[in-house]
């Protein structure tokens, strides 16, 4: 149990990271500067909130023994991960920032990046999870 | 000999006073000057209910003495599409011919006819021009440090601007503005 929150942890650093990473190309190939919204520990912090989320949904999974519903659960996330994006769609950014409609280009992936961070190490850690 | 050593030194003396009293003169017409240069740091907000931004462009020429309001003249124009909403898609929008048309209408216009004292500041009449229609309209402002404070609303359907249609209801008619315009003089 205690390896699926650790799974969690892992792939939201690893999200945070590729977060980041996709935010300075992003910033510097188009000339744009959200770093009044976006800085590294709201990344690190939504990334990891995000993937230690998901290890939850699994740890119920797995308490219930309902491993069987896995693929369900993997559709759930993806599908809400998908709906997230309405946020930076309709959010309204401070007026003194340029360009704002290049904001969701920005933020749009970063959503997918703890699902695909956690489905990424998912091998890892599977045979442990479903131990416990 | 001496008269003309005279005539001379009076001469000069006249021209010396000429040219005292031209500069002189030249002094205060640059004191008394009534027109004034916008700066940059000027801004342009706009709120209504779910309607709520800035114009980040805007020009024109200003003539103001609170000496001489009879002189005094605002010719200003804001680009349309400079609007800035805080929101891509909002920004879009407001630019389509849904809205303000700003391909069809890129300025907004104001020119003032008259201005008058009031109660706390100053009125300005004028005609505003916007989405191709205009209307005789009167701005109450205050001039101090060297800064233009005007706050005004505006209905946004005298103008043909957005319906009350679907979605566009939202957007309350009546529309606040608040403008601040400092300037230097010219």
């Amino acid at each position: 149990m205690k390896k699926i929150f650790i799974h969690g942890i892992i792939a939201g650093i690893l999200a945070a990271v590729a977060s980041l990473i996709y935010c300075n190309l992003y910033q510097s190939t188009l000339g744009v500067s959200f770093d009044k919204i976006i800085n590294i520990g709201s990344v690190f912090g939504s990334s990891i909130f995000g993937c230690v989320l998901i290890s939850a949904a699994y740890s119920i999974l797995f308490k219930f023994k309902k491993a069987n519903l896995q693929g369900i659960l993997n559709v759930i996330i993806v599908v809400l991960s998908f709906a997230s994006i309405i946020g930076p769609f309709s959010m309204s950014l401070p007026l003194d920032i340029e360009f704002p409609e290049m904001f969701p280009g920005l933020v749009v992936p970063m959503h997918f990046f703890p699902a695909l961070a956690f489905f990424t190490l998912s091998p890892f850690f599977k045979q442990s999870s479903f131990k416990s | 000999m001496l008269n003309n050593l005279k005539n001379k030194k009076m001469k000069q003396f006249s021209f010396a006073v000429l040219v005292g009293a031209t500069l002189m003169l030249s002094a205060f017409t640059t004191i008394n000057s009534v027109d004034w240069k916008i700066s940059n740091d000027y801004s342009i907000k706009f709120k209504g209910k779910d309607a709520e931004g800035i114009f980040k462009s805007f020009t024109g020429d200003i003539s103001f003495d609170e000496n001489d309001l009879n002189s005094s003249k605002f010719s200003t124009s804001v680009d349309v599409s400079s609007i800035n909403t805080g929101n891509g898609m909002k920004n879009k929008h407001a630019k389509s011919d849904l809205w303000f048309d700003a391909e069809k209408y890129p300025t907004i216009n104001f020119t003032s006819s008259k201005f008058s004292k009031s109660k706390n500041g100053y009125t300005v009449e004028g005609t505003l021009t916007m989405h191709g229609k205009k209307k005789q309209i009167e701005i109450p402002f205050t001039f101090s440090s060297n800064t233009f404070n005007l706050n005004f609303s505006v209905n946004r359907m005298d103008f043909g601007v957005g319906t009350m249609e679907g979605m566009s209801k939202k957007v309350s008619n009546e529309i606040t503005l608040e403008i601040s315009v400092p300037v230097t003089k010219k």
